[in-house]
């Protein structure tokens, strides 16, 4: 089973890097994440606190705008395009099950994501080494974790939402733009509401559903076994669905 | 083999298959012929597990396809409709990585690459890119995936389809070799591949079985033994004379070709065949250059079936 699992993982990275758009997106985020790091220097240099610096590295707005736009253009092709070809057929005909054949492209799509985040890593080595020579100011491993923490979940839950569009049609474009239009506007919708002043439910629902509020709170170090929990629950019931999806179309 | 029980399936407001049931033994080569949109893709699809029907059961060599699915899975090759396969892989990649998620385990595959790749005439494209191949060379990769993990029922859904005559002969005599070891549903529109490579068929007309033979029950049926085409070399007015003793021959049509030879259309009695008439012809002292049974029957009769006004 765990063979056939890797087997089936190994292929989906290799298409993920068949395909020139991976190389696109990888160029065009870590553009944005040596924009986020020049600025975090600029500000240590202007005297800025590392912790309140470092929160550039996850949380500047272009990553955070971003994203919403990058990981639909990973994961529309995930199941779209096996529809299209007609490929679907030709794996859903062999012993393998629909659970082993989502979560190997879940997993392929979310090994992708950690690649876009790699730079960050880096930085914050390079950041960890200058603190070092400098002997001033020590990186907090705290900060760090609670960071990458919220990168992990968060990225859980997009592409989980992605995977999922890609279920419901055989256009990746389509796919795509689906997988846009939910997550900005969720984003949006919630950062919106978080900041209404007139409705304190409002407020209180979008600052508990946003993304933006939740990805500012990791990056200070606030890991809330809330928010890991809402976008672990988002994730498991969205890669359900896209499985149910696939039984349904087969009923 | 196969044991199916009244299916049905309904695609929204088309019924697209309804009340099929049919058995299949081991080793038998059976074609399930229809026009278009008989609903011969529904009734594969379902056979190879893809598809669920909404009414009935599929036993396949005895495990149920929805209780055992993975059991059944385990036991059929399945080439669909337009053979899909991934374009951006290479051929040798593409048949191990089939072999992997069906099962086939680590020390066979290399055996059964090797196998397969040599039935369906691949070792010498085993590393070029699937997409830069000919449809005819995808057919047989389909095909070749379809036997990588050695099922016991090949279920192949026009298996010919888009290739030229020459790629056709070629995947029939791959089908009639394969029938050899395997149990063989072929799906086609066809009706020569029918009477090329299957011993019985089921024919489906608006998501029913409406008839159901051997081919040459079908054959018999359309007294096709007894319709004979012969091409003679003798004067018409001498023939004329001839044929006025024998009592047991009716002549159908008559042609006089540009070479002065007899084209002849004979419908005989019951009783008499194609022998009959190369002994009567050698006993008359005729020059005979051509002596087949009349296949435009054959047609005739899968087509009456298909219009409902023939079967068993």
């Amino acid at each position: 089973m765990i063979r056939t699992f890797m087997c089936l993982l190994k292929r989906e990275l290799r298409v993920l890097f068949y395909t020139p758009l991976a190389y696109a997106v990888l160029f065009f985020f870590w553009l944005l994440s040596g924009l986020n790091f020049f600025w975090l220097l600029q500000q240590l240099a202007d005297g800025e606190r590392l912790t309140m610096a470092l929160q550039l590295l996850f949380n500047g707005p272009l990553l955070t705008f971003s994203l919403p736009v990058v990981v639909p253009l990973v994961t529309m092709r995930l199941i779209a395009e096996e529809r299209r070809l007609g490929t679907l057929e030709a794996v859903l005909t062999t012993p393998i099950s629909e659970i082993q054949f989502v979560i190997a492209k879940f997993v392929s799509a979310f090994i992708f994501y950690l690649i876009l985040w790699l730079p960050a890593l880096i930085y914050c080595g390079v950041i960890h080494s200058l603190c070092l020579t400098q002997d001033v100011v020590f990186l907090d491993v705290g900060v760090l974790v609670a960071s990458f923490t919220g990168v992990i979940v968060i990225g859980l839950f997009y592409n989980a939402v992605g995977l999922l569009m890609s279920a419901f049609t055989t256009n990746q474009v389509v796919a795509a733009i689906a997988g846009f239009a939910v997550l900005f506007g969720s984003l949006l919708l919630f950062m919106l509401m978080g900041y209404s002043t007139q409705y304190e439910v409002i407020r209180n629902l979008g600052q508990f559903f946003s993304t933006f509020t939740h990805m500012l709170d990791f990056s200070r170090g606030v890991i809330d076994s809330r928010v890991v929990l809402l976008y672990l629950g988002n994730c498991i019931w969205l890669i359900y669905t896209t499985i149910r999806i696939l039984e349904w179309k087969r009923s | 083999m196969i044991r199916v029980e009244a299916i049905s399936k309904q695609f929204v407001d088309v019924q697209a298959l309804h009340q099929v049931s049919f058995e299949v033994g081991a080793n038998e080569v059976v074609g399930f012929l229809g026009p278009n949109g008989a609903g011969k893709t529904t009734l594969m699809r379902m056979l190879s597990g893809f598809l669920m029907p909404d009414e009935g059961s599929i036993e396949v060599a005895g495990f149920d396809s929805i209780m055992d699915s993975q059991e059944v899975k385990r036991r059929i090759g399945y080439l669909p409709e337009y053979c899909p396969l991934y374009p951006e892989m290479r051929v040798d990649e593409f048949l191990k990585y089939r072999a992997v998620i069906k099962g086939v385990l680590g020390r066979r595959i290399r055996d059964r690459l090797q196998t397969v790749k040599m039935q369906c005439g691949l070792e010498q494209v085993g590393r070029r890119i699937i997409g830069q191949l000919s449809k005819g060379y995808r057919q047989r990769i389909g095909l070749a995936d379809a036997l990588i993990h050695e099922p016991e029922l090949l279920i192949l859904d026009e298996p010919t389809v888009g290739l030229d005559p020459h790629q056709i002969r070629q995947v029939r005599s791959l089908i009639k070799e394969l029938a050899k070891e395997h149990t063989v549903l072929i799906s086609t529109h066809i009706m020569q591949e029918v009477d090329a490579v299957c011993e019985r068929v089921l024919v489906i007309r608006s998501g029913e079985v409406v008839a159901a033979n051997t081919v040459d029950g079908f054959r018999r049926d359309a007294s096709l033994d007894r319709s004979v085409i012969i091409e003679i070399q003798c004067e018409a007015s001498a023939f004329n004379t001839l044929i006025e003793s024998v009592t047991w021959i009716d002549v159908v049509g008559v042609d006089v070709l540009t070479d002065d030879w007899l084209r002849l259309d004979l419908s005989l009695q019951e009783g008499y065949s194609a022998e009959s008439v190369f002994v009567w012809a050698a006993e008359s002292n005729l020059a005979l250059r051509l002596l087949q049974t009349n296949e435009s029957s054959l047609e005739e009769a899968f087509v009456a079936a298909m219009d409902g006004k023939a079967g068993s």
